[in-house]
């Protein structure tokens, strides 16, 4: 078989043991850092869940084209999953952590959302702008007949022998609110790690709060950027490939992202929080 | 139903390298102690060679668990290996003296865990995935600590966050001028997750030949081990930074020239183009 004809393995079936598996592995480490550590730490790990959950939701929505997508066979933005959500996801985040240093923790959450999903918007907005007047395509949808949202017809303007062309509306609607959670749920792991950093490291490096601030931050920063990869990969995984946007066939897949997002973000901020507990 | 697109013909088996990695990637790592032994910070230079040898390994691991058409990219590989490196490394670091040796296990657990769930949960079924996540979460975790040792001369949590400066000529603890308060592991990040996952996307394809790709890893991976030898400036002595320096230069031109040999060598045809001549009378 030829490199063309090897589609990606993923299947769209649920597999139910390892659903179960997965959720009795967030339940224990929830136990375990409920019994290592209640209290603050707790919460930031209950903190960075709800997070990266949000991120592996919000990746489903952005419209993800793929190499397809830049040659015009595909509809979505003509680059990968991983490289999307870290576009639209760190750039909530520095809005967010912005925000963080003057404002509580709701202000910085909505910032970082706002963030993330005007990054999308632009991204979304600048990649319709080369499609119309650079490549000279329409946007057009290929997995739906009419645009849930305007009512468009699609189909007459598909060209035939590809999966549509363009960035459809819907498809923009999608990447802003996949925009919108990413840069959300980045700035929650950010929040959550920093209060924790910022409470317990002075007892254990016997310094001022002012004094280990940096610390603070750039850890927490580089823990929230690395949680937030983790997520955006794995979904990238339960994607694998192309995506148009929530009416697409394949955001069905979710629920198995969102366990999988729940477990990996439970371990590792685990293992972010071990650190100053230990 | 999974698909291998390429399959290893020749060269050297995955098992070796990978083996060679860990063991080279250690032992650099451990020979920066000498540091300590002899108070100095002459042998930094270590954590950039660790840093090389763990590239070369995973290069080599995407290679792998790329060759299964996974349809995400291969970026996606380098970003999953450092998104779970940097977590086991810097826990790691809090064990002093095993701190490499931990963060091979910190990074083993974490890297199985995540394997399961894209394999399983997210139902993959490719079989080299457990193990690819597995290795790639221990390179990152590697590489990482190999750039902290060559910025700051240590692997340990207190050698990463305190350091010292000097204002008219008084020695001050600070926090801010280090590997971490000064987010120089930010940096160290993204020159690795590029120098990992660039190889094998710079060399995939029909004409894939195996120690071309490694060359080009271990050309990445000097490249890299130079920038941070640069930025090591401002944490360790004048003297062993230039060491660094220096290695990374000499490793990074010897490599590059192998590497150009082995692409003409793989190339079908190749011209050396002249710059185009001045042509009198236009």
């Amino acid at each position: 078989m030829t490199a063309v004809a090897a589609k990606p393995a993923a299947g769209s079936a649920l597999n139910p043991t390892a659903m179960v598996v997965g959720v009795v592995l967030l339940l224990i480490i929830i136990g375990a850092c409920w019994q290592l550590a209640p209290g603050l730490a707790f919460m930031a790990l209950i903190g960075i869940i709800v997070g990266g959950v949000l991120v592996g939701f919000g990746v489903h929505f952005v419209p993800v084209g793929g190499a397809p997508a830049a040659m015009g066979q595909a509809p979505g933005i003509a680059t990968g999953v991983a490289m999307l959500a870290a576009g639209g996801g760190l750039a909530g985040l520095f809005g967010g952590a912005w925000a963080a240093s003057q404002e509580g923790l709701v202000v910085s959450v909505v910032t970082g959302g706002v963030g993330g999903g005007l990054m999308m918007a632009i991204t979304c907005m600048m990649v319709n702008f080369i499609y119309v007047y650079g490549m000279g395509i329409p946007a057009a949808s290929g997995k739906i007949k009419v645009d849930p949202i305007t009512g468009d017809t699609q189909t007459e303007y598909k060209s035939q022998g590809t999966e549509g062309h363009g960035l459809p509306f819907v498809s923009f609607v999608g990447g802003v609110i996949g925009g919108i959670l990413g840069g959300a749920g980045g700035t929650i792991i950010y929040i959550m790690l920093l209060n924790l950093y910022k409470a317990t490291l002075p007892t254990m490096m016997k310094a001022t709060e002012a004094q280990i601030l940096p610390i603070a931050i750039s850890a927490a920063g580089i823990f929230a950027i690395g949680i937030f990869l983790v997520n955006a990969v794995l979904t990238a995984y339960n994607i694998t490939g192309t995506i148009e946007g929530f009416h697409d066939p394949k955001f069905k897949r979710w629920p198995r992202a969102v366990v999988a997002s729940a477990a990996a973000s439970a371990l590792c901020g685990f293992v972010a929080i071990l650190i100053v507990t230990m | 139903m999974t698909v291998k697109v390429e399959v290893v013909e020749g060269g050297v088996p995955h098992t070796k390298i990978m083996v060679a990695g860990i063991v080279a990637s250690l032992v650099c790592l451990y020979l920066s102690y000498l540091n300590v032994l002899t108070n100095t910070e002459m042998f930094s230079f270590f954590g950039g060679l660790a840093v090389v040898s763990a590239l070369i390994w995973g290069s080599h691991t995407i290679k792998v668990l790329c060759s299964y058409g996974i349809g995400t990219g291969v970026p996606s590989a380098g970003m999953i290996s450092f998104g779970s490196g940097v977590i086991a490394m810097l826990l790691a670091t809090k064990f002093g003296i095993v701190a490499p040796i931990a963060a091979l296990i910190i990074g083993v657990v974490v890297g199985v865990i995540l394997g399961y769930l894209s394999n399983e949960v997210l139902n993959m079924k490719i079989p080299a995935m457990i193990q690819s996540l597995t290795e790639l979460a221990v390179v990152g975790a590697f590489t990482l600590m190999g750039f902290a040792v060559l910025m700051t001369g240590g692997f340990t949590f207190t050698s990463l966050t305190t350091g010292s400066i000097t204002i008219l000529g008084v020695a001050l603890p600070s926090f801010q001028v280090t590997f971490i308060g000064g987010s120089l592991i930010a940096t160290a990040f993204l020159l690795g997750a590029l120098a990992v996952q660039h190889p094998f996307n710079a060399c995939l394809g029909p004409g894939w030949t195996q120690d071309r790709m490694l060359m080009c890893a271990a050309e990445c991976g000097f490249l890299s081990m130079f920038v941070a030898a640069i930025m090591s400036f401002a944490l360790v002595p004048a003297g062993s930074a230039i060491i660094s320096t220096i290695i990374g230069l000499i490793g990074w031109a010897y490599t590059y020239c192998k590497y150009m040999g082995l692409s003409k060598r793989d190339a079908a045809s190749w011209l050396d183009a002249k710059p185009i001549p001045e042509v009198e009378g236009h």
